[in-house]
């Protein structure tokens, strides 16, 4: 981790010139005051650090960041982010985005980033739908199946006016199945919770996955902040997250969901430890010279 | 290219058809690798199966003294292991060639004019293991393979005439560590092929392959091979990309020596990921490529945009397969220059370039690297099938000539008080700062941003910073463009004028050179900058010739489309789309109609 040493560096400090672009009340509000503090809190040098998104409401969160930021493309962070890290394994990376961008579009990375296990930390603004394109259903939205037949709101969720047609994934129960080496639930109106479950992803050697509940209030008007405040718990202190049976039976809670940090993997070994490795051992093996060398067909001085 | 001297001129085209994993491969890289040693220059052109298992191969050597240039018009020798091989690629021989086929496996029916050495290849490398069965035993026994192919390299070395002493020299270099009755197996059937074809020679003419005298070493490689190397002088160190065919050996070169450059490699788990991964390194500040093919690259474009919009330095290799969709992976076409130049969304600024032969993909991708960083866009490089496998003789490249360039970074000045990363300058580049930098903080981003990098949607901003991007192109375009192409064949006024790209120039030169020596004046334009186009270069060209062919291997002509989006000069189209490269002659005969 790249800490800074000689300043000590204030919540407000991470804070950039430009405002924020949510409405107003909407839960990544609440993220990003954590992911100031978290930052405070593992005073990670601003120049060091690289905050990566993809595109979403959420996603807009790097340039309210005073540090290095990277912008991107729908559902391709963690390629990004995987490349920076893996390029500059001296620098602090936070990943961010949405449900969307995360689970659906970009959903195919999450496993093989778990594989890789890269030093990144990957905050998840979970709001169980598509904010940015105005209120169509997520992978994580919790619409009830049209062959129920559920009186929807055609307004609210637009591209399924009679209903889901397919099931909600489980973020937490799946990361644990791909043994993302950290794995976290945090929500977005317990900001000092968050604070501390973010910075403790952030100190994780590892990948780190906390998704984090932060309504819309907007386009979703059932899992709004009332129903994660009536629908959320503390994880029990004597939990033990290295434990992954026990980590999964808290994953599927599906009444009320656990809030903490729910299973970590602190012995996985990761693709930076294996390249630099390699880079340690092979290290000015060969020149160029030596490479063509090898392909010589015909040489002067033995004829 | 090499300067040298014979003692008799050679320049013969030998074709091997049969089995895949047949070792028909396996003996022609041993051709190669003798022909090699004898110091001639030397031209391959591979053809595989779809399939993944059996199917039949071609593998085509031409081995010149002096520079080779192409594989050949007609064949000269074909060495047909399997029936189903004759058949397929019997066709290029010669009427008056020489065929030398496994007897073992069939019998062709005869053909005037046509010699026929009927080689009895299995039995016979059965035979040289008999003989020293009573030497070894068991499970070593057993796991020996009949020396097939040194058989048919025997067989073949003889009947061009070519001496026996650099195979064996390989066979000791291969089999010494295996034990004197293995060396002794080899040599015997070495010469036993040898044998079994002299006695059949008789006085019947054959051609002949004669040791040549080189000033300088040389190295036998690939185009693969080279846009790896090319892309390690330049000062690679991150590589990221997915399987895929023919693209996925410049990986696998990569990979095998980038740890001693402080690089790495990512086996991605797709394209996208890949692209995005590249991206994301070249942004942090490391010199970063992908390689990859038509399918792979068509997934890359949301994210070669990013790059471009973004202003991040990236190359990304396609090495063009033949047809559509899944198409024909294992054939060879120039079918992705649209794709290089249009793919994409909207518009955004990148550069196009081509590789041109196997020596060219080194200093081709040093190049695109170079631009890459100067010019902080995509470079989008061309290869082709054909040209990725191609197997040539060349001289080691001189390191001592490669110049690494790098992006242009915001000095302490520029990045204090309110750092624009995006400042729109003259050259339309802007200082970049690397992650780590003290006051060097912005964003990157894809959105459409002011100079500091905050999003923005003015029309005033949306005007001013893409014509701050495109700028770049013009830059390029103004003030070098014109280095990265070649002329070639006559000056001055001219019958015929050619201009193409990529992997065509080497077939295209020898065209050029057959029709001069009939009196017809020629010259070729080879372009290795295909985006933006060095058009004052083109226009000087194309007013010294009477008339303008632009062979491309293509349906729809899209070099000549983009020359006549870009220029006024008339041209007459010649592009043909089958999956294999032109022949010398496709180009000769447009050429001497045309002058005609
Ligand atoms: C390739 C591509 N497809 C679609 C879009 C349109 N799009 C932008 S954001 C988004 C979904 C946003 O949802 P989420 O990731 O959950 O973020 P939120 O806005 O809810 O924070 C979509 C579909 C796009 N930008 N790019
Ligand atoms: S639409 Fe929803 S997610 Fe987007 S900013 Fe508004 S409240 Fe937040
Ligand atoms: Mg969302």
């Amino acid at each position: 981790m790249a800490v800074a040493t000689e300043t000590l560096h204030a919540p407000k400090d991470y804070k950039s010139e430009l405002k924020p672009v949510w409405c107003p009340g909407c839960g990544d509000y609440g993220v990003l005051s954590a992911l100031y503090k978290a930052m405070s809190m593992c005073n990670l040098d601003p120049e060091k650090t690289v905050v990566v998104s993809g595109i979403g409401c959420s996603s807009r969160l790097p340039g309210f960041v005073q540090t290095y930021g990277f912008h991107g493309v729908h559902g391709r962070a963690l390629p990004v982010a995987t490349g920076i890290k893996m390029a500059r394994p001296d620098l602090n990376v936070i990943v961010v985005g949405g449900d969307g961008d995360g689970y659906s579009i970009g959903g195919g990375h999450l496993p093989h980033c778990a594989r890789r296990n890269p030093d990144i930390t990957y905050v998840v603004m979970n709001n169980n739908i598509y904010g940015l394109t105005k209120g169509q259903v997520s992978p994580t939205s919790m619409v009830p199946l049209a062959s129920l037949n559920a009186k929807i709101d055609p307004k609210r969720w637009k591209t399924t006016p009679f209903g889901m047609t397919e099931d909600a994934l489980n973020p937490i129960a799946l990361a644990i199945a791909m043994d993302v080496s950290f794995v976290a639930r945090g929500f977005s109106y317990r900001p000092n919770q968050l604070s501390d479950i973010i910075a403790e992803g952030i100190n994780h050697k590892g990948f780190a996955l906390i998704d984090t509940f932060s309504p819309c209030p907007t386009f979703n008007q059932d899992q709004t902040d009332d129903f994660y405040k009536d629908h959320t718990y503390d994880i029990p202190e004597d939990h033990d997250p290295t434990d992954k049976i026990k980590a999964f039976a808290l994953a599927l809670a599906t009444e009320n969901y656990p809030v903490g940090v729910i299973y970590r993997n602190d012995n996985k070994h990761s693709v930076l430890d294996e390249q630099a490795y390699l880079r340690d051992r092979y290290h000015d093996n060969v020149d160029m010279d030596q490479i063509f060398a090898r392909n010589l067909s015909y040489t002067v001085d033995t004829k | 290219m090499s300067a040298g001297t014979a003692t008799a001129t050679t320049d013969v085209v030998l074709r091997l058809v049969g089995e895949s994993g047949e070792g028909t491969v396996s003996l022609g890289d041993l051709l190669v690798k003798m022909f090699g040693s004898m110091g001639l220059d030397i031209y391959t052109f591979q053809t595989f199966p779809a399939e993944i298992k059996g199917g039949t191969v071609m593998y085509q050597i031409r081995a010149k003294s002096g520079t080779t240039l192409s594989f050949g018009d007609a064949v000269d020798v074909l060495v047909a292991l399997n029936d189903e091989g004759f058949d397929l690629f019997g066709k290029g021989l010669r009427e008056d060639g020489i065929l030398l086929y496994n007897s073992d496996v069939f019998t062709p029916s005869p053909s005037p004019g046509r010699t026929d050495y009927a080689l009895p290849v299995t039995t016979l490398a059965r035979a040289e293991k008999e003989a020293i069965r009573h030497l070894i035993t068991g499970e070593a026994l057993k796991r020996l393979p009949p020396p097939v192919n040194i058989i048919g390299l025997g067989a073949l070395l003889r009947l061009v005439s070519a001496p026996l002493e650099p195979a064996e020299r390989y066979i000791h270099d291969l089999f010494d560590r295996k034990g004197d009755e293995i060396v002794r197996m080899n040599i015997s059937a070495l010469h036993s092929g040898a044998n079994y074809i002299e006695e059949k020679i008789g006085n019947k003419r054959t051609p002949h392959v004669s040791p040549m005298k080189r000033d300088h070493d040389i190295i036998t490689v690939t185009g693969n091979q080279m846009i790896a190397y090319g892309a390690l002088a330049a000062g690679l160190k991150f590589y990221a990309g997915y399987p895929i065919t023919p693209a996925t050996e410049v990986m696998e070169f990569i990979a095998k020596d980038i740890p001693a450059f402080g690089g790495e490699v990512v086996q991605a788990e797709d394209e996208i990921a890949a692209i995005g991964m590249v991206v994301g390194a070249s942004y942090s500040g490391k010199k970063s490529m992908t390689a990859s093919s038509g399918p792979g690259i068509s997934l890359m474009v949301e994210t070669i945009n990013l790059a471009a919009q973004a202003e991040i330095p990236i190359v990304v290799v396609d090495v063009q397969r033949a047809g559509a969709s899944t198409g024909m992976p294992t054939k060879t076409s120039q079918a992705d220059l649209n794709l290089a130049i249009f793919g994409v969304h909207n518009e955004s600024p990148r550069i196009v370039m081509a590789v041109a032969s196997v020596e060219d993909c080194f200093w081709t991708m040093t190049q695109a690297f170079n631009l890459a960083e100067k010019y902080q866009c995509p470079v989008i490089v061309l290869s082709d099938q054909s040209l990725a496998t191609r197997k040539s003789t060349i001289p080691p490249p001189d390191m001592s000539k490669v110049h690494q360039e790098t992006r242009l970074l915001a000095s302490p000045d520029e990045r204090a008080g309110g750092f624009q990363r995006y400042k729109d300058t003259e050259t339309g580049v802007s200082p970049m700062a690397i992650p780590g930098m003290a006051m060097g903080i912005y964003t990157s981003t894809g959105i459409e941003h002011d100079e500091h990098g905050d999003p923005g949607y003015t029309p005033e901003l949306a005007s001013k910073m893409k014509d701050k991007r495109f700028r770049k192109l013009e830059t390029l375009q103004m003030t070098e463009a014109d280095r990265y192409l070649k002329i070639w064949g006559d000056e001055g006024k001219v019958d015929v004028g050619i201009i193409a790209f990529g992997s065509t120039e080497g077939v295209i030169r020898e065209a050029t050179q057959r029709a001069q020596a009939d009196g017809v004046k020629v010259a070729h334009m080879h372009l290795r900058l295909l985006n933006p186009l060095p058009i004052n270069a083109i226009k000087e060209f194309a007013a010294r010739c009477d008339n303008i062919i632009v062979p491309e291997l293509n349906y729809t002509g899209q070099l000549a489309n983009w020359l006549k989006i870009n220029t006024d000069i008339e041209m007459i189209p010649f592009h043909k789309d089958e999956g294999i490269p032109f022949i010398p002659n496709d180009i000769y005969q447009m050429i001497t109609s045309i002058s005609a």
